[in-house]
This record gives structure tokens, C-alpha cells and sequence, in this order.
């Protein structure tokens, strides 16, 4: 899952993007509010977590814009601004959530990923598919009450395909969604994370469960027993 | 409950006291003058009755020659005293016996008042002659005949007071109407001023919207009133808004300063971390959290400055320091920052003047100015300070090589947490407080701080002070070029 953070304050946004990154996300930073509304406006992240007072272009503005476009990725504002009439104003123009400042960083990841979570159409941190058990906040994996080994990049490429089921997921969206600009990015690394996810999960000669589409990417297949 | 005064019923009040007392006095002298006419023509009638009884004095045709009265054609009212005699004394006719009253003797004439059986008798007393045969050749007899004759005052009075009643009984009927009239036009006189106060009373602290009526505006008397409510009214919105702005971004400034300190230290324990880690870590949290108290710093000096000055500086005398020693101190202060960038500050001051504030004070003035222009100075250029000592003020001016300042900028570069163009952020502009500590500390020295753009490019920033000669040395200018 990628995050665009749009804050000017460079400490809070430093230890904000630490914090994210450390909890998996993929996040991009932007200072000012134009850059964060070039980025917002690209569609390819999960969440964004938005400043009010920004310089250049206000935080209202971005989403305004953001919502005009009919893009309607999750927005959680960071407001210092606790009036009522603020708080009312910033949903009805579109805002998901928000959080006032000074916030706790353990309430921002969790409001986060809840965000993304029913953005995908899930409530629960714990999703299910068939035979595999896969928990957000533990961020583990089982099969058949099995607890799987993956590698931060597998359990991330898995958490994106279960969002998004019989959904067929290309490369391009997995790198977009699950790299920062920070990163080097190949598609041959998807490749490889994917084969390795594969034989992961494949215990005890059960179904695969990514299946891939050649040149158009991969599926993750709800059958087995849930059928 | 403290009295509270009608002035409605005070000018209803007044109006009928005056117009009591206008009556008084004017039924006063119409009693005056109806008392004259009447008692002319009571006299007048008294004459005349008289006049007739002197004429039914008759001969009585005898040989003695001797008069009587013939009371015949003559009407006499039915209270009336009087009494006919002759020279000897005979009386000839009487009613209710006057008294005797002596009568000085010339006139021919004399009225008296005398009292008769307890009422008041006006009395006239006429003498008069009267001949019996004139035709004869002795030319006749004459007789001395006097005639007293007096009818009661209390005519008199009867009509006076007659003529008084009806003035009175008009007057107070005036009056009663003067009072309702009265009552209804000072009300609905007054009806602008209970407008105004209804108006007034719908302010409060949250709608501070003030137009005064216009029938208020209209009244001579309210226009004042109302302009100078008006007036206060968006002065004190002014402030108090200035006070909820400063109040709304000091707010924000500390959240945010807070939110980074919390986040910094909560980053950390969001899970087990290298003892180098954990260093870098408490390294960062102690640099935000000296942010957090520079800004705290910062807010309390505006708002020690911007106490009234009594209350501050009642404490110690006015003091004074060197504006020589200050600015060499604040271009000391600045002196790794202007390095890095390699920015020259030189300094174009001879002799030295003191400055109507303390030296912390005027260090913090000087340092803010300096700092400001360096942060606008691109790499490698030149901020000249310059100080003109005038007739007991002293100008400072700090021009830098920068971008200069937009009109709007500079309505409002003053204002507390003001930082320009909103795309200079935070890490750049500090706290946005350095310049209104400037204005604050001008001020509270009765001096003056603006900012304007060199017609060479560049902020200029001028403060003027009050100032008082030194001993001079003039050393500064080449020691600093020395360094």
C-alpha cells in the first residue's frame, strides 16, 4: 500500500514517513501544497494524509481539487484547528477523516490503514480468503492455521492482492502501489517476489493461489474451499 | 438597584413647574390689574351715585331755606351706607349709619376704607354746595351738603376674584394638556435613543456587527453617540480579533511544535531500536523540543512587551544603552550565520547614541533585524547597516540585497506569526514572531520601525528612535572593517 503524506513541516513529516514506513507502507512526501496536489492528482496511492495550512496551495484546496477530479482515494486531515465548524466543513468537502494535532502516532497508523482497509471494501483487519488467514495488524499470514514465513515485500504484495480479489492486478499497479519514490523499482523484482510468495504458500499440495495472466498480471483465485 | 432618573418626567416635570410658576405670576398680576379697573369703576359707580343723592338734595320750600332729601329717582343698592347732611350738621338722610369720618378739608372728594359690622365699606365722601332760589336777587342760599356714601368691598372682590377663577380654571386645563402632550412628544423624541439601545444590546462577544439606526444617525443629539459607539465598537473587534488571530496561531504554532516532539519520541518506542538508534533519536527529540521552547521564549517576550509600559518599567528607572556596543554585539551574534552563507555585513556608523531601552531589549531589536535580512540575502551578497544620530532621535537602517517585499507584505509583516509569502515555510521564517518583537520593542521606546523596498533592490527596514548624545568615540566603523 503506498501513502502520500502532505505536510511543510519537515520534523513532523521526517518522523510521520519513518513511522509509516516502518509499519509497511509505501509512502511520498510532499512540502508544499502544489506538489501534493501534482501527486494526489497521479491516482496511485491508497491513502493520503493531508495537511491544512500549506504553503503554496491550503490543504481545503487540495482536496477540493482532488474530489473535483473525481478521485476519491481515502484523505485524512491533519488540522492544528479544532473548531466544530472546521471539522464539518473539511468532511462535507470530502475528507475521509482527521486527526488534530498534537495526534499520537500509533492512533495515525491505525486511522490510516482503517482508511484503506474500507476503501477496499474490508472492515475487519483480519481477511480471509478461502483456506489463507491474513491479519493487518499482526501482519502475519496462515494457511490452514499455519503460521507462513514471508518477507516484508511478500506479505505486502499479498495484503495488496487480497484487497483486491479476482481483481486481475498488473505489475505496473503493484510497483505503483507498493513502492515509494524512494526506490528503485524493476518489474522483474515483482516477478521474483511473486515466485517466491508462490512457493510459500503452496503447503501440503494445496490449490495455487496467484494465478498469473501472461501480459496482463496476476489474480488471486478465491476457490477451494470456500466454494 | 441604583436610582435611576426618568428624563422623560424630568423635562414633563420641569416644563409644568415652569409653567405653574408663568402661571402664578401672571394670575398674580391679573388679580393686580382687574383689582385697579375694578376698583375704578367701583369708585366710579360710588361717584355717581353720590352725584345723584347730591342732586335729590331739594328745597324744601320754606321760609328757612332749608334742604331735604328727595330720595325719589335715585337708586341706591340695597347694602349701601350713606348718610346727607348740611353744614349744620341736620342729616338729611341716611342707610345703615355710616360712621363719622373725618374728612381732610379741601377735597372735594376722599374715599375710605372702613370697616362696618365686620365687612369692608369702601366710603366716598363728597361735598359739595348746593344753592336753594338762585334766581333770587340775593343769589340764593347756599348750603355745604356732604354726602358720605359706601357700598361693600366684597363686590369688589367678587368680581376679582371672578375674573381670576376663570384664569385659573384655564390654566390648569392647559396645563393638564401640556403634561399628556408633553409625555407623548418626549417619547417619541426620545425613541431614537431606545433604538440605538436595542441595537446595542444585540452585541455580544461572538456578533460584533454595530450599525447604529438611522434614526439615530438622524438625531443631532445621538449622532455623536452613536458615531463614537460606532467607532469603539470596531476598534475593540479589531483588537479582540487581532487577540483570537494571535491567540488562534500561537495555538497552532505550539500544537505543532508538540505533535513533532510527541511523534519524534513515539517513533521511537514504536518498537525495540539499536542503543545508536536510541541516541539519534533522543538527539532529535531534544532539537524539537528546544524548538518547542524558542517559541514559547518567543511568545512570552511579545507579550512581555506589549504589557503597558507603566506596569514594566515602573519597576526599574528607564534605562538606557549603547546603540554602538548593541549592533556590534547582534553583527558578532550573526557572524557563523552571514559565514555560511558568505554573506558582508558592514556597519557605516560614527560616534554612538543611547537608546531609550534596555540593553536585552535592544539586542534582541538589533539581532532580529540583522537575522531577518540575512535570511532574505541570497549566497554572496552585502546587508549594510547604517545609523544617521539626528536632533535627539537616531535612525537605523538594514538594507539587504534580497527580493525585496511586496506591498501586501508589508501592510502585515509586523503582525504576530506573519511569514510573508505562505510558501516560505516554517523551516525558513522561524516562528514568525521576530519582526513583531521589533515593532513591540520600538514602540514601547516610542520609536517606530517600518520596512520599504531600495530603489536598488532590497529591503530596507528603518527604526527610528529617541536617542541621547554619548561620549563618542569613533572607533566602530574602522575596528569592524579591521576584523
Amino acid at each position: 500500500m503506498r501513502v502520500l503524506l502532505v505536510e511543510d513541516e519537515q520534523r513532523l513529516a521526517e518522523n510521520i514517513v519513518a513511522a509509516l514506513r516502518e509499519t509497511g507502507l509505501a509512502v511520498d512526501h510532499a512540502a508544499d501544497g502544489e506538489t501534493g496536489s501534482h501527486l494526489a492528482e497521479q491516482d496511485i496511492y491508497d491513502a493520503i494524509v493531508l495537511d491544512l495550512m500549506l504553503p503554496g496551495k491550503s490543504g481545503q484546496r487540495v482536496l477540493q481539487d482532488l474530489r473535483r477530479r473525481k478521485l476519491h482515494t481515502p484523505v485524512l486531515i491533519l488540522t492544528a484547528q479544532e473548531s466544530k465548524e472546521s471539522v464539518v466543513s473539511l468532511l462535507n468537502s470530502g475528507a475521509d477523516d482527521y486527526l488534530s494535532k498534537p495526534f499520537d502516532l500509533g492512533e495515525l497508523l491505525a486511522r490510516i490503514k482503517a482508511l484503506i482497509r474500507r476503501a477496499k471494501g474490508v472492515s475487519t483487519p483480519v481477511l480471509v480468503v478461502s483456506d489463507l488467514e491474513l491479519n493487518t495488524v499482526q501482519q502475519t499470514v496462515r494457511r490452514r492455521g499455519r503460521f507462513l514465513d514471508l518477507s516484508p515485500t511478500e506479505y505486502r504484495i499479498l495484503e495488496y492482492l487480497i484487497h483486491r480479489p479476482r481483481a486481475v492486478v498488473s505489475q505496473r499497479e503493484l510497483l505503483e502501489h507498493l513502492y515509494d519514490f524512494d526506490w528503485e523499482h524493476h518489474s522483474n523484482v515483482i516477478e521474483a517476489h511473486i515466485s517466491n510468495l508462490r512457493r510459500k504458500l503452496n503447503i501440503n499440495g494445496t490449490e495455487p493461489l496467484i494465478e498469473t495472466l501472461r501480459h496482463r498480471g496476476y489474480r488471486l483465485r478465491e476457490g477451494g474451499g470456500a466454494q | 438597584m441604583t436610582r435611576s432618573v426618568s428624563i422623560t418626567r424630568r423635562l414633563v416635570v420641569t416644563v409644568l413647574i415652569l409653567e405653574l410658576l408663568s402661571a402664578v405670576t401672571l394670575i398674580g398680576a391679573i388679580t393686580v390689574h382687574e383689582w385697579r379697573v375694578q376698583l375704578k369703576v367701583f369708585d366710579a359707580s360710588l361717584v355717581a351715585t353720590a352725584e345723584s343723592l347730591m342732586g335729590a338734595v331739594q328745597d324744601t320750600e320754606d321760609e328757612a331755606d332749608t334742604v331735604m332729601l328727595d330720595m325719589r329717582g335715585v337708586r341706591v343698592a340695597k347694602d349701601a351706607a350713606f348718610r346727607v347732611e348740611d353744614e349744620h350738621g341736620t342729616v338729611l338722610g341716611s342707610a345703615f349709619d355710616p360712621p363719622r369720618l373725618e374728612t381732610e378739608a379741601s377735597g372735594a372728594q376722599a374715599f375710605r376704607n372702613v370697616e362696618v359690622n365686620g365687612r369692608s365699606y369702601r366710603f366716598l365722601i363728597l361735598k359739595g354746595v348746593r344753592i336753594v332760589d338762585p334766581g333770587q336777587p340775593n343769589g340764593g342760599v347756599s348750603h355745604g351738603i356732604t354726602i358720605v356714601y359706601g357700598a361693600p368691598l366684597s363686590h369688589l372682590w367678587h368680581e376679582v376674584l371672578e375674573a381670576v377663577r376663570f384664569f385659573a380654571i384655564a390654566t390648569a386645563l392647559l396645563m393638564g394638556i401640556t403634561a399628556f402632550v408633553m409625555a407623548w412628544l418626549v417619547r417619541k423624541g426620545l425613541a431614537p435613543v431606545h433604538e440605538l439601545a436595542r441595537e446595542a444590546e444585540r452585541i455580544s462577544s461572538s456578533d460584533w456587527q454595530f450599525h447604529a439606526p438611522t434614526s439615530a444617525k438622524e438625531t443631532a443629539e445621538l449622532q455623536p453617540l452613536a458615531a463614537a459607539l460606532e467607532a469603539a465598537l470596531a476598534r475593540l473587534q479589531r483588537s479582540f480579533e487581532q487577540q483570537r488571530r494571535f491567540t488562534n496561531d500561537a495555538a497552532h504554532e505550539l500544537k505543532t511544535d508538540v505533535a513533532i516532539v510527541k511523534s519524534s519520541l513515539q517513533l521511537l518506542s514504536m518498537r525495540k531500536r539499536t542503543l545508536e538508534e536510541y541516541g539519534q533519536g533522543l538527539a532529535l527529540s531534544l532539537e524539537d523540543c528546544t524548538r518547542l521552547e524558542s517559541t514559547v521564549q518567543k511568545m512570552l517576550t511579545l507579550a512581555r512587551l506589549e504589557q503597558p509600559p507603566e506596569s514594566y518599567s515602573s519597576l526599574r528607572a528607564p534605562q538606557f544603552c549603547s546603540l554602538r556596543d548593541t549592533i556590534e554585539d547582534a553583527v558578532h551574534q550573526s557572524k557563523p550565520f552571514a559565514e555560511l552563507r558568505s554573506i558582508e555585513v558592514s556597519v557605516d556608523f560614527t560616534g554612538d547614541v543611547k537608546v531609550p531601552i534596555d540593553s536585552r531589549d535592544a539586542l534582541l531589536l538589533c539581532s532580529n533585524i540583522l537575522l531577518n535580512a540575512l535570511q532574505h540575502s541570497p549566497e554572496g551578497s552585502a546587508v549594510v547597516i547604517a545609523v544617521r544620530a539626528g536632533e535627539g532621535t537616531v535612525q537605523l537602517t538594514v538594507q539587504d540585497q534580497g527580493e525585496g517585499i511586496s506591498d501586501e507584505d508589508r501592510a502585515s509583516v509586523f503582525e504576530p506569526f506573519y511569514r510573508g509569502d505562505p510558501s516560505r515555510s516554517r523551516k525558513s521564517g522561524g516562528t514568525g514572531l521576530g519582526l513583531s518583537i521589533c515593532k513591540a520593542i520600538c514602540e514601547r521606546a516610542g520609536g517606530a520601525i517600518e520596512i520599504a523596498n531600495h530603489p536598488a533592490g532590497g529591503a530596507v527596514v528603518t527604526v527610528r528612535l529617541p536617542a541621547e548624545e554619548a561620549a563618542s568615540d569613533s572607533t566602530l566603523s574602522s575596528s569592524l572593517k579591521a576584523e
